[in-house]
């Protein structure tokens, strides 16, 4: 528990060091990712393969997939971040990694940190790629509530990757991470799926930001809530 | 420099360490010899504060490990059986993150300086996967003194060497030596750490069973003192 | 308001039992608890006038829901104490509790259903407390899994954080459910009314039917934690005459 307390006081002061262990973290996996892209492809592909098999799973009514199409987006979304999360944590057990920048960290949530913003960012990436495609595959106009689209997916994807890289990092020391790592995503990740795919459904709609106002509430508290839980008890997954 | 006091260490059911007393002064270089399940990796892991011990003290320059970590940390230099580096970068990348997440000043005078030191100056720019398991393993070495540790921690440093790496290894231990750097090192091989080290351990089932100096041991005696203790 | 805080005190008074008395009182004190709840369900209990005695479902249904609530509380409690001191003990706790929650968890998933259908006509109406309930039953079985599947030694740890997190995420699920259900249309009800609220005779037979309820959730922890820590023990001794084998 003191050594929680450290964690929250290095955060909070934004010491110098702590700082910049989350640039050279965050740098070098940039870095790694630049040169491999496997990450941001495999879940790119497999959100394209979902949205478009829901596609056909649901016929040829326009008016209902209208309906339903922000759900077939985040349920494709939530289904690729599974494959980012699960890459992210192996990328540290080859050679042990993760021994040797633990050896370097000041303070551990450092890690973390680096770990959840690159993935929010593939994640982000991955949006924008993908939106304009269910554009024009659903008939649906997003830029007319880009804006509030934006302050949506932003705040559902920083709930995502909190959420999923901490789980990932669990699931790394599974047998069955594959299987692991959605079963415990998915479900505590629900009050997330509801409210973006509310907000979302309600942006296309054609409601404005107020109306959605709720939502956005909810995602939020979702956010700043887990951060500092999986904030608190990161030093107890890593450490030995 | 370093003491540690009946630390023991359990891990579920397993003991790893039961009861191990050790005190070493600054600048001395110790050989740690035993057979595989000893725990000479835990014993050192606990001392590059991987592993928390289940009991006893353990201090390095002062510090108790447990309590205060991040103050150890940067002190130390850890070689282990995996290089903690990364494949996709290049060896310079590498020595660039590490020296990052240490906080060095003037970092690139300091990379070459290691990379001379490990002779991988002509390999810098290339990814590490391209490497050999033994260019690997001197780039794990530069890695681990890039910081200028007070306390350098090798686990088997040996394996995977040929022999040019194995004796720039060895000079390097013997640099580090004269500017009283302390350096623990667990091995297998006797003859090298014999020569390497001037004081040694046997450890052996989780205790320490024998502390002395390597002077005037020549590595007969020693062995026959080896197999004695050990079985 | 006020039966909120009897219940909760009521609600104190079983850990208090399960601690200070010894096995065999306790498990003679539930089975008669268990008779007489049974009894009194069926014989004492008038039946509901609007949905007749279907509405009898609703001790068990209730009991089983306030039981696995508690036993999910007691998981995040037992995981933080777990996290904290780093003792076995918690650790058993956590693991019992978790298991027996499920089974209660389970048991509400059932019966909401059968209670459901001849009410409102449908198995399954959304219902927030029972969609919560699913979600939970999700989470935690997901806990089970983690503690079978991980082969790594900090198996406890992982399954103590993963303890905490699904019980902090029951508040965030509860509001997003309901405010989704609010689209969502509520079945029709078959019979018109629904409860009529409850009388002083069904509230004494829904606490005796809670306290059966919870001295049987105490009964089965009780056991349950003997067993995680007599397995433990048994793993010590294998060990120990592994290594007298060895030297």
């Amino acid at each position: 528990m003191y050594k929680n307390s450290n964690s929250f006081i290095t955060l909070m002061s934004g010491s110098k060091i702590f700082l910049q262990q989350v640039r050279a973290l965050l740098a070098k996996d940039l870095k790694t990712e630049w040169r491999t892209r496997e990450i941001f492809t495999s879940m790119f592909v497999f959100a394209v393969l979902v949205v478009v098999v829901f596609n056909f799973a649901i016929g040829a009514d326009t008016e209902l997939i209208r309906q339903v199409a922000s759900g077939v987006i985040w349920i494709a979304l939530s289904f690729a971040s599974v494959l980012g999360f699960q890459r992210t944590g192996q990328m540290e057990s080859e050679e042990d990694s993760l021994q040797g920048i633990l050896l370097a960290l000041h303070d551990r949530s450092a890690l973390f940190i680096a770990k959840m913003l690159a993935q929010m960012l593939y994640l982000l990436i991955v949006v924008l790629c993908i939106l304009p495609l269910c554009g024009v595959w659903f008939r649906i106009d997003f830029m007319t509530c880009i804006g509030e689209l934006c302050a949506t997916f932003t705040l559902g994807m920083l709930g995502l990757s909190i959420i999923g890289t901490f789980f990932g990092m669990i699931a790394l020391r599974t047998r069955a991470c594959e299987v692991m790592l959605p079963m415990l995503f998915l479900p505590v990740s629900i009050p997330l799926t509801i409210a973006a795919v509310q907000a979302t459904t309600q942006l296309i709609d054609g409601k404005s930001l107020r109306d959605i106002a709720d939502y956005l509430v909810l995602i939020g508290i979702f956010d700043i809530v887990f951060f500092f839980l999986v904030i608190i008890v990161f030093d107890y997954i890593v450490e030995e | 420099m370093v003491h540690l006091k009946g630390v023991i260490k359990h891990f579920g059911t397993i003991t790893a360490l039961r009861g191990i007393d050790l005190e070493l002064k600054r600048g001395s270089c110790l050989g740690i010899f035993g057979p595989n399940g000893a725990g000479k990796t835990t014993l050192l892991r606990i001392l590059a504060t991987l592993v928390r011990p289940s009991a006893g003290t353990v201090s390095i320059a002062g510090y108790d490990v447990v309590k205060e970590g991040e103050k150890v940390r940067p002190l130390l230099g850890v070689l282990s059986h995996r290089t903690f580096l990364y494949g996709h970068l290049t060896g310079y990348e590498n020595l660039q993150f590490y020296g990052r997440m240490f906080g060095l000043k003037k970092l690139a005078e300091r990379i070459t300086q290691v990379l001379q030191a490990v002779d991988l100056v002509t390999y810098a720019h290339q990814l590490v996967r391209t490497y050999s398991r033994g260019m690997q393993q001197r780039l794990a070495i530069a890695r681990a003194i890039l910081h200028y540790p007070k306390l350098l921690l090798l686990d088997e440093p040996y394996t995977g060497l040929d022999k040019h790496a194995v004796s720039r290894l060895h000079d390097l231990i013997v640099h580090l030596h004269a500017e009283s750097c302390t350096v623990i090192m667990s091995t297998h091989d006797l003859h090298r750490g014999l020569d390497a080290c001037d004081e040694i351990a046997i450890q052996c089932r989780g205790k320490i069973v024998y502390r002395g100096l390597s002077l005037g041991t020549n590595v007969q005696e020693f062995e026959q003192l080896y197999n004695a203790y050990v079985g | 308001m006020q039966k909120w805080w009897s219940i909760m005190f009521f609600l104190m008074i079983f850990p208090l039992i399960y601690l200070c008395i010894n096995r065999v009182f306790h498990a003679i004190v539930m089975y008669i608890t268990m008779n007489v709840a049974i009894m009194l369900v069926f014989i004492y209990a008038p039946t509901e006038k609007m949905q007749g005695i279907v509405q009898k479902i609703f001790y068990f249904h209730v009991s089983s829901a306030i039981t696995m609530f508690f036993a999910f509380f007691l998981v995040c409690v037992a995981s933080i104490m777990y996290l904290w001191k780093n003792s076995d003990w918690w650790d058993a706790i956590a693991l019992s509790a978790a298991e027996i929650g499920v089974v209660f968890c389970t048991l509400v998933l059932i019966t909401g259903p059968l209670w459901a259908r001849p009410i409102w006509g449908t198995w399954w109406s959304w219902d927030p407390t029972l969609t919560l309930t699913l979600v939970l039953w999700l989470i935690y079985v997901a806990y089970l899994m983690l503690r079978i599947e991980t082969y790594d030694p900090k198996r406890a740890r992982f399954a103590a954080v993963l303890g905490i997190i699904g019980f902090v995420d029951v508040p965030l699920i509860r509001w997003s459910v309901e405010k989704w259900r609010t689209l969502h249309p509520k079945p029709v009800l078959i019979q018109e009314g629904g409860t009529t609220g409850l009388t002083s005779a069904m509230l004494l037979t829904f606490l005796v039917c809670l306290g059966a309820f919870l001295l049987l959730f105490f009964y089965l922890l009780r056991e349950r934690i003997s067993v995680a820590q007599s397995r433990h023990a048994l793993e010590v001794l294998r060990h120990d005459i592994d290594e007298i084998g060895v030297g």
